[in-house]
């Protein structure tokens, strides 16, 4: 048992540290999240280089072979950077759907652009009625000999306009509600059939709403095995949410950070905020919020990256129950403890905030998870 | 990043369950003998009457996860009855402080289990804060005593206490953490009296001490005459990371579930209704994040780095637990909580329901209230330095 990272991981963390500092200042950050595509396709390219997009794929599919861990290291910086590049759609998302559950073909046929940094790619699992189940799917496969035929639409389907694959959940049989009857196909975003609407998130982000209209795709686009695919979904999703909640970390460490130097800098009534014990007791509750996400993040990930699913399914809802609720009541108090400041776009902590509503309502908000783990 | 138990832990977690289970009381045994022999035992082990104590004083010197083994099954087996105060709290002062001579006299008898001790610090002008203290230890002229008077209060165990260690006021010229001193004062003698104070659950376990005119040997005078605070300072850090409990709380917790899915509801259980097994699934995942708290500032500690920022948040986040815990079961026992004293109405572990509940609220305060930690936090972990202007 040991909570220290190898040196390869404090490695990948510093050098994605040292990215952070050099890219993403406020401003530059500003300028990426207002014009499209939202992110930058050179950092796209540098974080190829530095074999970020290959962590945790499989040797023999070009990748680093590392595990949930890795991506941990990496999405905690990408937290306290506000990094907008899409990492979680093309690695964990797409990436993490392909590695489980495609053939071997479609692996290398994929892949190498992924981790090189040529495609991106993406998931399509939310739809309007189905609020935070993964298995309430209405866009529907039709089998017509050696393809399949889809037809329905998806939301909030996040980097949509950049990827140049999209995974979709279809059914295939069963009814509305079933985990049985899912399956997963890799479509070409360009397609025809496939119309998308691109809209921008409050975070700064892109994602799309996505019309599937009499799209044709060969049999051998299944991702996975037909009518299996909600156990991929499942786990692509549990990995979702161990890589936003290392990122929610680091949001959250860089909100109470600021916050108390913040209090220590503003000078009102004669003195540093901080001297104010009504304050001091409120940022110590934020730090406590905080180290408490961080040692579920790691009992979380270790779990998983152990292979212990049960267990770890446990904990992830757990997890995602604790990020939403205490990101939330840090990132409040950070702006109420910046005053009027906290309330405008030209501090950080704002942007922060905006992300870690985001991220509770990804995959799940706090309620949903509360009442998964308690049943 | 791991958190496989390695083989050796394994094995070591086999040994720990076996010995719980073969120095298990039995019925009929002689309680006290009972005791004195498990602890006799458990040194044999290699120090395990003492896990926390240094190697060179004769502690096991274990691995962090050979605490966390340790203390999960502590929670589970049923120990002989352990004040912390002695092996707990005044040893390692003794054991930092002390001279030779005084660990050679009080260690062995602590370590043994065979004397009995109670902590002098709260005063009726000097709770949160301590440094207030007044009670006054004046040297003798040849030198040779202390006299000492003043008054304590809280004192958990003093009415069965044999020696009390005490600060004590030797010098009220300066700043006031100047001038205490930390004596060692055995508790059978003329002078001191104990009265008991009962609390808000009914129980008797804290007392008010009355000193007037105790003579105190110089020799019983642990470091430098006005240096007590600091001893206590570091004393104080010991009492706060042992206060936490959490394995304590895992089995309360598991133990409050199974007893709301017992209370009925309708066709159902106490569990089926949302609004209470919400809070049980939100305690239960603070406490869980704890764990892990627990765990990382183990981490820490094993890494020979000072504790972490995360091992000051334990106490306040371990003692709330453990009030949530008494809350629920409070609740979850209905109106049948409120029944007084050993009343045999309702189910069984609603018996003394909301005297268990009230009795937790001290959690927060006692060993530093929680406001006084977060004082700290602010000031030690956070940086936040109160400005001169």
């Amino acid at each position: 048992m040991n909570f220290e990272l190898t040196d390869e991981q404090r490695l990948i963390a510093e050098s994605v540290q040292r990215f952070v500092q050099d890219n993403y200042d406020l401003e530059t950050r500003r300028k990426l999240a207002d014009r499209d595509p939202g992110f930058s396709r050179e950092h796209w390219a540098t974080m190829a280089e530095l074999g970020w997009l290959a962590l945790p794929f499989d040797e023999a599919d070009g990748g680093f072979g590392g595990n949930q861990i890795d991506v941990m290291v990496v999405m905690e910086q990408f937290g306290r950077g506000l990094v907008l590049e899409p990492y979680l759609a093309s690695i964990v998302l797409g990436g993490g759907a392909l590695k489980r559950g495609a053939s071997a073909a479609l692996r290398e046929e994929i892949l190498p652009g992924v981790i090189d940094g040529s495609r991106q790619l993406t998931l399509a699992y939310a739809e309007p009625q189905a609020r935070f189940d993964l298995h309430h799917v209405t866009t529907a496969a039709r089998a017509d000999g050696d393809r399949f035929v889809i037809n329905g639409h998806k939301s909030m389907v996040p980097n949509a306009a950049t990827a140049d694959h999209i995974v979709v959940a279809a059914r295939t049989s069963g009814g509305q509600i079933d985990t049985g009857g899912i399956t997963l196909f890799l479509l070409d975003a360009g397609a025809e059939g496939i119309r998308r609407n691109n809209f921008p998130t409050v975070d700064g982000r892109r994602a799309s709403e996505v019309d599937f209209e009499n799209v044709e795709v060969p049999a051998e686009r299944v991702v996975g095995e037909v009518d299996e695919g909600f156990s991929i979904l499942n786990a692509v999703a549990n990995d979702a949410i161990l890589a936003l909640s290392a990122e929610a970390v680091g949001v959250m460490e860089m909100l109470y950070k600021s916050t108390v130097q913040y209090t220590q800098e503003r000078v009102q009534f004669d003195h540093p905020l901080s001297d104010f014990q009504v304050l001091q007791h409120r940022m110590v509750d934020m730090f406590m919020e905080y180290e408490q996400c961080k040692s579920l993040l790691y009992r979380a990930t270790m779990e998983a990256a152990r292979g212990d699913d049960e267990t770890a399914q446990r904990t992830i809802h757990a997890l995602k129950h604790l990020v939403g609720k205490s990101g939330i009541f840090i990132g409040e108090n950070a702006v109420q403890l910046h005053g009027g400041m906290g309330m405008t776009e030209e501090l950080a902590i704002g942007h922060y905030f905006k992300r870690i509503l985001v991220i509770d309502s990804e995959f799940g908000n706090a309620d949903f998870h509360l009442e998964k783990f308690a049943a | 990043m791991d958190i496989e138990l390695a083989p050796e832990d394994l094995e070591f977690h086999e040994e720990v369950r076996a010995f719980f289970q073969e120095n298990a009381y039995k019925p009929g045994e002689d309680y006290a003998q009972w005791r004195l022999d498990w602890f006799r035992k458990a040194r044999e082990k290699g120090g395990w009457d003492v896990p926390k104590w240094p190697v060179e004083f004769g502690g096991p010197g274990w691995t962090p996860a050979q605490h966390y083994i340790w203390e999960q099954e502590t929670a589970r087996a049923t120990l002989p009855w352990d004040m912390p105060f002695g092996a707990g709290m005044v040893a390692p002062i003794i054991m930092a402080y002390g001279n030779q001579e005084q660990q050679e006299r009080f260690l062995p008898d602590i370590r043994a289990r065979t004397v009995n001790w109670c902590q002098g610090y709260s005063e009726p002008g000097a709770g949160s804060d301590l440094a207030s203290l007044k009670t006054k230890a004046v040297l003798s002229e040849d030198g040779k005593h202390y006299v000492v008077s003043g008054q304590k209060i809280w004192t958990t165990a003093a009415h069965i206490a044999d020696w009390m260690f005490c600060l004590t006021r030797t010098d009220d010229t300066g700043r006031k953490q100047e001038g205490i001193t930390f004596l060692l004062i055995p508790m059978k003698q003329d002078g001191i009296e104990v009265k008991p104070i009962i609390t808000l659950g009914g129980a008797h376990s804290v007392n008010t001490v009355y000193l007037s005119d105790v003579n105190v040997p110089v020799e019983n005078r642990v470091g430098e005459e006005g240096k007590g605070w600091t001893y206590a300072k570091g004393l104080l850090q010991h009492e706060r990371t042992g206060l936490a409990g959490l394995s304590r709380s895992l089995v309360a917790l598991e133990g409050l579930k199974e007893n709301a899915r017992s209370v009925q509801r309708g066709n159902g259980t106490l569990m089926d209704e949302p609004a209470f097994r919400a809070k049980v699934a939100e305690l239960e995942i603070d406490l869980m994040a704890a764990e892990y708290t627990e765990l990382r500032s183990l981490a820490s500690a094993q890494a020979g780095a000072a504790p972490g920022p995360e091992s000051s948040i334990l106490k306040l986040k371990g003692t709330e637990i453990q009030q949530r815990i008494q809350k629920l079961t409070m609740e979850a026992g209905g109106i049948f909580s409120a029944a007084w004293g050993a009343r045999p109405v309702g189910p069984k572990f609603a018996k003394g329901g909301m005297a268990g509940y009230l009795a937790s609220r001290a959690y927060t305060i006692y060993g530093g209230a929680s406001e006084v930690q977060k004082d700290v936090i602010a000031k030690n972990v956070l940086g936040i330095k109160r400005s001169a202007r």
